[in-house]
């Protein structure tokens, strides 16, 4: 068994927990001594850990990487090498006849965290190059 | 928010404006719940009777959309009854005679009619705010989601300059973000006119700073807004849209409208966690790894950066965000690569003065620093502008006034209630992960609830728990009727992570104009009774059922 | 004097984090798989209404009513609190009927009957009365008060009652000393 410390993936309190593991499963989250939460979670902080157990509930987890060969088609499940080359041909193809101004992109206020948006905006402004890069603040 | 959550406990007075802690925040309604204990006075502005109203010193009940009104009318009592502190706007302000001029239209009783409180009550709230030695104003969605929105923060903003709540411990204002990382999603320039640190595009030193660290030419020009989309795609100007780690066909207002958006462009890339209504849209999918199968750092309303660390492996064939943007930008022609996110975080650090001094080691296991933390040997900041130095050119504390205007879609004979949308305690965003959490959707499930003051459910031949129509001209959905007497006649109340009882089916686009959020806290709405209930609970548990077996069957089948 | 599990609607601030904890402590190893729609029964229900929320919970009575009205003595006092025996509760709901606070709740399933073979098995209902027992198989105590986010649940103890009551005779004595008959 082993914890590992993580904030809490809901809200912006940013509470401090600790998830407990066992064999590579979660099993229980307990709260930590963090600088806004003092040992305190509500309710999402205790139970809102199952879904990493692919508890597959209301929906399932993405496995996999897919596309859609033509807007009729299926998404079909591919290797991530022919996913990588399937967008970067796209968006490349989209980029040179309308500029990258055409390209939208989002951020995640939700858990990917800091590194990960840092890395989007640079990608959006550096590789696509454009400053359209918004996330779902308002919502 | 300009001071840190702990120091709510500290203040003297907490105005809460158009905030529900209990329900977004619990263990920020901890931290109220201690501040009143300490003596705070409590004032609570919220058409419902939230949690907060019931254990508040006064609560005052103003109508859906009248914020303005109410602010400019607490300004007018504390400037008309020399209750502001006249050092402080003198030596630290800038534009008091003219927010001045515009407060003094707004009486308290000039605004008795559009706000639906007594002059009196008014004027006893902007005493008791403008009395404490420390008070700090509290905002939450109630404030930011109407088309009026940006004039009201500033309008809070100007109580706190009014009264010198600036520049020390438990005074300030404190817009409380919802989701876990939307701070940290601004902090990181995830914003069309500011690179990561919140530094201008359009600043030639600074975009020259950019340029050598990332070895390209950038654009000086700010992007659009995701709440623009929709008008770009219809201009024929947006073609592809990469949405990372959200769901807009669940979360965007007037959900028809963004599915029409999607449909209209010629490439949409989803990199989540989650088979979503929005990755059905997709031509490509990344699937990703979760929080609590990768690390990085967070940030919290506060402005503290906490790092969080890997508890399990995935199970699927799944990558770290940044590793498939990574990937991505490589095989686009500019080599990108990281091996871990420390690596990310000291080039993001380098390149941003307000956070150059918050190294990993400094955010280990329990630890949080908040910025600005310019240098290293610098503890971080637990609130801003002290020695009442802001972070404008001047320096100064800007007052800026605005005359009150009302939301735009009015009810009428045809939709006569107002529709606002809240928060479930028990789910969030648009319950992809809640959802799956079993403790959590067994709390609360489809199709969810509309709030409804009894009087006028009663007058609709609605019983409590019924299930109902609630319709906009944008939409229609089915939903439960909720008896609440916590809320006011006249307007409904729903929570938006719904699939089936999706309120953003029936809320309207109409933006605010500096922060392009929507109106979602008003628009208008019928209700109408159903009479065949066996029906509706079966039509309910029909659609919810073929929806989730959609969703599984894109993954299942591909 | 019976300890008992009480909520200050003051702090109460309806998150209902305490009726999930009450359903995970009882449930089998006190984990969280297996909690559903169809088996959520927790023992203290959060009341909220235009005045007060709070949770209502057993008061754990010293003379029990519940206890005294049971035909089939399944109710007891004993190891501080006021038990139930589940083998003996036949699903009558007098206790129901008799509770003041509404905490007793009486939930029935159809278990599997083994009467040897296998051959002879056969669904029969099962009575439950559920009430809150302390989470006396708990080692850390109730879990409800654990968790409460603003601590609005505690657990009242006999010292906890007796130092209360001291506190409010002298502050009863402070304003006597205010208001002199002469």
């Amino acid at each position: 068994m082993k914890k590992s410390i993580v904030v809490c993936p809901y809200c912006g309190t940013g509470c401090k927990l600790k998830l407990v593991v066992e064999n590579n499963k979660v099993i229980a989250a307990e709260p930590a001594m963090g600088r806004t939460n003092e040992g305190q979670l509500c309710l999402k902080g205790y139970y809102g850990w199952d879904f990493l157990n692919d508890t597959n509930l209301l929906t399932p987890r993405l496995k996999q990487p897919m596309i859609r060969r033509t807007r009729e088609s299926a998404l079909e499940a591919v290797s991530w090498d022919e996913a990588i080359q399937f967008a970067s041909d796209k968006l490349m193809a989209i980029k040179k006849q309308y500029g990258p101004d055409a390209i939208m992109t989002t951020g995640s206020a939700r858990g990917p965290g800091n590194e990960a948006n840092y890395v989007m905006q640079k990608f959006a402004r550096a590789v696509i190059g454009t400053n359209n890069v918004d996330h779902c603040a308002r919502v | 928010m300009s001071n840190a959550i702990t120091e709510i406990q500290q203040a003297k007075c907490l105005l809460i404006f158009g905030y529900n802690a209990a329900d977004s925040h619990p263990v920020v309604a901890r931290h109220i719940l201690k501040a009143r204990a300490n003596g705070a006075k409590i004032i609570v502005c919220d058409p419902r009777k939230i949690e907060s109203a019931r254990i508040a010193d006064q609560w005052l009940p103003l109508n859906n959309g009248s914020n303005m009104a109410l602010v400019n009318a607490i300004a007018n009592v504390i400037i008309e009854e020399d209750l502001y502190d006249k050092a402080f706007v003198q030596n630290n302000t800038e534009g008091f005679d003219a927010f001045r001029e515009i407060a003094s239209h707004y009486t308290p009783e000039s605004v008795e009619q559009v706000t639906g409180l007594k002059a009196a009550d008014i004027r006893l709230a902007a005493r008791t705010y403008a009395a404490a030695s420390e008070a700090m104003i509290l905002w939450g969605m109630g404030v930011t989601q109407y088309g009026q929105a940006v004039d009201v923060v500033r309008g809070l903003a100007g109580l706190a300059l009014l009264t010198g709540n600036f520049g020390r411990p438990g005074v300030g204002c404190g817009p409380v973000r919802g989701q876990n990382n939307v701070q940290g999603t601004c902090d990181m320039g995830m914003l069309p006119h500011q690179f990561p640190g919140y530094q201008s595009v359009a600043d030639d030193v600074i975009r020259d700073k950019f340029e050598k660290a990332w070895g390209v030419t950038l654009s000086g020009t700010p992007g659009y807004r995701l709440t623009e989309v929709g008008h770009k795609a219809d201009e024929g100007i947006c073609k592809a849209f990469y949405i990372f780690g959200e769901d807009p066909a669940q979360t965007e207002a007037d959900l028809a409208a963004m599915r029409a958006t999607m449909r209209k462009m010629e490439l949409v890339i989803v990199q989540d966690i989650f088979m979503t209504q929005t990755a059905e849209f997709a031509d490509v999918i990344f699937p990703a790894t979760s929080w609590g199968e990768h690390e990085g750092v967070y940030s919290s309303a506060d402005r503290g950066f906490q790092r969080f660390y890997k508890a399990v492996n995935p199970s699927g064939d799944v990558k770290p965000d940044w590793e498939i943007f990574s990937l991505l930008a490589t095989r686009m022609g500019y080599p990108m690569s990281y091996s871990n996110t420390e690596e990310i975080w000291d080039e993001l650090r380098a390149l941003a003065p307000l956070y150059a001094g918050v190294t990993y080691e400094k955010m280990a296991d329990l630890k949080s620093v908040q910025w600005p933390c310019p240098t290293e040997d610098h503890p971080g900041t637990s609130y801003l502008f002290e020695g009442n130095k802001f972070s404008t050119p001047s320096g100064k504390g800007i007052f800026i006034g605005a005359e009150w205007r009302p939301p735009l879609e009015q009810p009428d004979s045809d939709y006569p209630l107002v529709l606002s949308t809240v928060r479930e305690v028990g789910h969030y965003s648009c319950r992809s992960m809640t959802g799956n959490c079993s403790a959590l959707q067994t709390l609360a499930d489809e199709p969810g609830y509309v709030q409804m003051h009894p009087d006028d459910a009663k007058a609709l031949g609605i019983d409590d728990q019924q299930l109902v129509w609630v319709s906009s001209r944008r939409g229609k959905v089915i939903s439960r009727a909720n008896y609440n007497d916590r809320v006011n006649k006249g307007v409904v109340y729903m929570t938006y992570q719904w699939w089936i009882g999706a309120c953003n089916e029936l809320t309207i686009e109409h933006v605010d104009p500096i922060s392009s959020t929507p109106e979602f806290k008003y628009c208008a709405v019928k209700v109408e009774h159903i009479d065949d209930q066996a029906w509706a609970e079966n039509y309910v548990q029909t659609e919810y059922s073929s929806l989730k077996a959609r969703l599984k069957s894109h993954v299942a089948n591909a | 004097m019976n300890r008992f599990v009480f909520a200050d609607p003051n702090m109460c601030i309806g998150c209902r984090t305490c009726e999930i904890a009450c359903v995970v402590s009882h449930q089998v190893d006190g984990k969280l798989d297996g909690v559903s729609p169809e088996a959520f029964a927790p023992r203290l229900t959060l009341v909220k209404n235009v005045h007060v929320t709070t949770p209502v919970m057993c008061r754990q009575c010293d003379d029990a009513p519940c206890a005294q009205v049971c035909p089939n003595n399944a109710i007891v006092l004993e190891d501080g609190y006021v038990k139930v025996i589940q083998s003996r509760c036949i699903g009558c709901k007098t206790c129901v009927i008799a509770c003041p606070y509404g905490a007793m709740n009486v939930v029935t399933t159809m278990v599997e009957e083994s009467k040897g073979g296998s051959l002879f098995n056969r669904m029969a209902p099962k009575s439950q009365a559920l009430k809150c027992d302390l989470c006396a198989h708990r080692e850390a105590g109730p879990a409800c008060v654990e968790v409460c986010p603003t601590s609005a649940i505690q657990l009242i103890k006999p010292e906890t009652l007796s130092e209360t009551s001291k506190q409010k005779r002298e502050a009863a004595a402070l304003n006597a000393a205010v208001a002199s008959f002469r």
